[in-house]
């Protein structure tokens, strides 16, 4: 997008700001001197005060066309992560309640798994997580395989999803 | 959290047979036709979409991918909530992977999972639930669908409510409902496409699982009656499975299930072992729809477990004998 830029008019901030916008996004160029301006010396400085301002709550104000410039600047500079699917301190945790991490998890721990038989480290087991915070985990976890097995054969969809602590009926 | 409803306020098919009439039994042959189109359009279509299971605080979304071409069905289920995990079928045979793990776990067995809804055929389903067509249509994932009820006949079961796609009868939510009119859980889409729309969809897996362990389930068929087992089915439960399989990395157990269509009941049996069957563990549990009866009978351990009320699996288990048979 081709901004044309006069300096003096206030009609002009707006297509001004919409150049310095662009530029962060890597969409269009800027010329340096156009940064070496009263307006253009506004946006730097507004780049350094928002990191007052988060630090500093009296320093707050409400949020200019500047500040969504810098935050996507921000989320550009963002570091992307080249990993593969890494699984090993899964961010889902975090979010999802722990019944469901309990129950999604269901680990087929019923499954033999012939070739490595008698290697009790590479046997299938339940994660950790399934382990219930609620009342009787030793109750949870008896049920856990036969629920698994139910499910897998007749559940509406397969995964169980029911944790079971002690319950009402005697 | 509980959610009530009040079953709706319409003339019902039939009620105890008593006084059915010819109107009703056309009434209620032609819903269970629209069952039989359900289950049909579940197993004979294309369809992509996204459901959502709720139970309770739990809501677990999936992916589901449905083509058939001229090898069959194809299907793909993607668990998109919590742990990763993913169900490639091609007819019977079904591959279980599991990313974290690494493993893929190969089955041969039929499922049936939503939106397919039925047990089997379900052909006994019209005798123990009356089957209501509320004529109100209502709106799920974007499409109508005409709201089936199916209202039990008795206690032994809950009841079902269901919206059916009214263009291509794909069942597009289902709720359980128990004796209080709670909602037990449901399931349903929240976006969906079909046919042509579909086929574009991806089925195969979604990793590439060849450096993969991979794992043969074996279900062998057994026969516990043959074997000395008693077990009166409650009405309208008829036996679809009877399996011996591993229920731990070390541990084998005869599975029997049971199901009037609609819901089902397992019933597990194995050798009494007091390391981990333990005699204050008998008795019934019962937690968000789902049962569950354990009891020593003689030198075994029995665990009945399913979405009926808790008094169903106490009667059953109560009357299950094993009688070992004279050589």
């Amino acid at each position: 997008m081709h901004v044309v830029r006069k300096n003096e008019h206030d009609a002009d901030t707006a297509s001004w700001e919409a150049a310095v916008s662009a530029w962060v996004d890597g969409e269009d160029e800027i010329r340096a001197e156009d940064l070496d301006t009263p307006y253009g010396r506004q946006v730097w400085e507004t780049y350094h005060l928002i990191g007052d301002v988060l630090r500093n709550e009296d320093l707050a104000i409400k949020p200019s066309p500047m500040f969504y410039a810098r935050l996507s600047r921000a989320i550009d500079d963002e570091p992307t992560v080249l990993a593969p699917r890494a699984l090993k301190r899964p961010r889902w945790r975090a979010r999802v309640s722990g019944l469901a991490v309990a129950a999604a998890v269901a680990a087929v721990a019923w499954v033999v798994v012939p070739r490595l038989a008698g290697d009790p480290a590479l046997e299938l087991q339940p994660l950790p997580a399934a382990q219930l915070a609620a009342a009787e985990p030793t109750d949870d976890t008896a049920l856990h395989d036969y629920l698994d097995a139910h499910e897998g054969l007749v559940g509406v969809v397969p995964v169980r999803l029911v944790s079971y602590g002690t319950g009402v009926q005697p | 959290m509980l959610l009530m409803l009040a079953w709706p306020v319409v003339a019902t098919s039939a009620t105890n047979g008593a006084d059915a009439t010819v109107t009703d039994n056309n009434d209620t042959s032609a819903q269970a036709g629209l069952l039989l189109k359900m289950q049909a359009a579940a197993r004979e279509l294309d369809y992509a979409g996204i459901y959502t299971y709720q139970q309770g605080v739990v809501m677990i979304s999936s992916r589901v991918v449905h083509l058939v071409d001229g090898t069959g069905e194809r299907e793909r289920i993607e668990i998109l909530d919590g742990a990763p995990r993913e169900y490639i079928r091609h007819n019977d045979t079904i591959l279980t992977l599991l990313p974290e793990r690494k493993v893929v776990i190969k089955e041969t067995r039929t499922v049936d999972r939503f939106p397919a809804f039925l047990v089997g055929e379900g052909k006994q389903i019209a005798e123990h639930y009356d089957m209501v067509v509320t004529g109100l249509p209502e709106r799920v994932a974007g499409r109508d669908c005409e709201p089936l009820v199916l209202k039990p006949r008795d206690e032994h079961r809950y009841g079902h409510i269901l919206c059916i796609d009214t263009d291509s009868h794909l069942l597009l939510k289902a709720q359980t409902v128990s004796a209080s009119n709670e909602i037990i859980d449901q399931v349903a889409f929240s976006n969906l496409v079909m046919g042509e729309d579909a086929a574009a969809a991806q089925v195969n897996a979604s990793w590439d699982t060849s450096e993969w362990t991979e794992v043969e389930a074996h279900l062998n068929s057994v026969n516990l009656f043959d074997m000395g087992w008693r077990i009166p089915q409650p009405p309208g439960f008829d036996v679809i499975a009877q399996v011996s399989r591993p229920l731990r990395a070390d541990a084998r157990v005869n599975h029997l299930v049971l199901s009037d269509g609609l819901a089902a009941i397992s019933i597990f049996v194995e050798p009494f072992d007091p390391d981990r069957h333990s005699m204050s563990g008998q008795g019934g549990i019962h937690k968000a729809g789902l049962s569950v009866f354990r009891k020593r009978i003689g030198d075994f351990w029995l665990t009945a477990l399913g979405q009926v009320p808790a008094e169903t699996l106490r009667d059953l288990a109560g009357r299950i004998e094993y009688v070992p048979l004279a050589r």
